[in-house]
């Protein structure tokens, strides 16, 4: 029995080494240079630059538009790690490798979390990238930085967003694509994740898609950061992102087993 | 020659109008397109409304008609690109660019569709910034207004067509849509007084038409708001004056790029 158990467990690890393999060689070989550049250096500063300048336009404080500043340079790792990562599925439909992979009897969570994995490096370069330019182009002090929270806060932020994207992912399964959703929850943390102003300016019915998006608890992590919070003050809501990125994770796991099911059920595996 | 002529344009006609209505049946028969076109528009403008909350009204209209001409800039820059694209996707490319009616033609069907659709985007948002803001709906002078909004439409629609020709000869449609979107939010002063953009941004800003269709539908939309120094009607007469450089490089830019894709054969790629 503790044989069979070592031997699950052993493929699940096999299937997840071979996923990020493919996943991160699909990646570069899909994506030409020309999106990496705009992915990585342009979409993060356009993004920064037009609420920056909104901001500034209000007559905001330098501190606000600061705060605008360090929350877009957080969620511009969206475009990897929501859009990407929700899109998977939807480009096995195009490719014609969906089924190939559904008939496979490689575990799923392994599978998917693999191809998504390269997407974490990814995003967290690009909000790394966003937080340079927030230093150098708008003017955001780290002077009094915990370097070690940010980067801690960057990783994790990284991997419970990627765990959100999965969780799209996964109703592409069953829609034509997933591609249409992946456009609203890329934006969507704009409004309700603190990232242009707190989440209690949203009306109540709303603040409750606040507080289960990773995003909120980073974009706030990284501000508290940044102004000089040490890793254990700031253990609180590193927990807490943590907690809600787990449970996204296990929703994303049940959300794609549950349309799977229904996907083979309906015969729509291979429908876009 | 005079028949000849006449035949020519009436041809030209009818290939703008089967390419609208084609564009329209495409767009009804798999609405859900639509969203990636207008969904930063409406959460930018949401964003916005939010961060202007505290200001008063004629601000707040200020940022709702921005977020009206958002969504009409997003659909124009998706819209251009996804047309071509969706042609290669379909692997209709060839079949189109060999019929007998100039490529410009049919693209520009497609182009004032998607900028209708546009307007329609921009009617929607307007409608939701101006419900859950409750923005006093004044508009100053409504006949302006008007002509200033259908004027921006015809200006939005050449700045398309330009985009429509660099799409057919490049591969990258999906980069440009997804990098023009955000730069021209910014340059075109959506959302804040393009003063406040650097001295080379704001070069660009006046060479785009909608720049100052945007000033000039606000001029006569808002009771005493100061846009730039021109004023209303020279906002006008720039704007179309831009329009019309645009429609006639849009021509010279169509001849070349439709030659030289079918030189290069390499429509279908992507």
């Amino acid at each position: 029995m503790a044989s069979a158990e070592g031997s699950v467990l052993m493929d699940g690890l096999r299937v997840l080494r071979s996923s990020i393999i493919f996943g991160r060689r699909g990646s570069i070989i899909w994506d030409s240079w020309e999106m990496w550049i705009l992915q990585i250096f342009i979409l993060p500063l356009t993004q920064m630059a037009f609420f920056a300048f909104l901001a500034g336009s209000i007559n905001h404080s330098a501190s606000d538009v600061q705060y605008v500043v360090i929350g877009n340079a957080i969620q511009t790792m969206s475009f990897s790690a929501v859009f990407s990562v929700a899109n998977i599925t939807s480009q096995d439909k195009w490719q014609g490798t969906l089924t190939g992979l559904i008939v496979s009897p490689a575990n799923r969570m392994a599978l998917l979390v693999g191809r998504a994995s390269f997407q974490i490096v990814m995003s967290t370069l690009i909000s790394a990238i966003g937080l340079v330019y927030a230093h150098f182009l708008f003017g955001v002090s780290f002077s009094g930085a915990d370097f070690t929270g940010v980067i801690l806060i960057l990783v994790i932020t990284s991997v419970t967003m990627m765990g959100f994207g999965l969780l799209i992912s996964s109703i592409g399964l069953y829609l034509r694509t997933a591609m249409i959703m992946a456009n609203v929850f890329l934006f969507i943390s704009l409004l309700v994740c603190g990232v242009n102003f707190p989440v209690y300016y949203l009306p109540s019915w709303l603040r409750v898609l606040s507080y289960v998006i990773p995003m909120t608890y980073g974009v706030s992590a990284m501000r508290l950061a940044i102004s000089g919070s040490s890793i254990p003050e700031l253990s609180g809501i590193i927990f807490t992102e943590i907690f809600v990125g787990i449970i996204v994770i296990l929703a994303a796991y049940i959300l794609m087993k549950t349309f799977e099911y229904l996907a083979k059920k309906t015969g729509r595996l291979e429908q876009y | 020659m005079i028949s000849y002529g006449s035949d020519r344009n009436i041809h030209r006609i009818q290939a703008v109008k089967a390419s609208m209505i084609l564009t329209m049946k495409n767009f009804f028969a798999d609405p859900q397109w639509i969203i990636p076109s207008i969904i930063a528009p409406f959460i930018f403008t949401l964003v916005s409304l939010f961060l202007f909350r505290n200001v008063n009204g004629p601000v707040l209209m200020y940022a709702v008609l921005g977020g009206g001409m958002m969504g009409m800039w997003g659909t124009t820059v998706y819209g251009s690109g996804s047309s071509i694209m969706f042609d290669r996707w379909n692997g209709t490319m060839e079949a189109t660019l060999s019929a007998p009616s100039p490529l410009i033609w049919i693209v520009m069907g497609r182009v004032i569709f998607n900028t209708l659709e546009g307007m329609v985007n921009a009617i929607f948002i307007l409608f939701i910034g101006l419900m859950w803001f409750r923005v006093g709906v004044s508009i100053y002078e409504p006949l302006q207004f008007s002509i200033a909004t259908i004027l921006t439409f015809v200006s939005l629609s050449s700045v398309g067509l330009i985009l429509s020709s660099v799409y057919v000869l490049t591969r990258k449609a999906g980069f440009l849509e997804n990098g023009l979107e955000i730069p021209v939010y910014i340059a075109t002063g959506t959302m804040f007084p393009i003063a406040l953009l650097p001295f080379y941004v704001q070069g660009f800003s006046f060479m785009l038409g909608p720049t100052w269709g945007i000033d000039a539908i606000r001029i006569s939309a808002i009771q005493g708001y100061s846009g730039f120094s021109t004023g209303y009607i020279p906002d006008l007469v720039i704007m179309c004056l831009e329009t019309a450089i645009y429609f006639f490089l849009s021509f010279i830019l169509f001849t070349k790029v439709e030659s030289r894709a079918k030189i290069n054969g390499t429509l279908g790629e992507y």
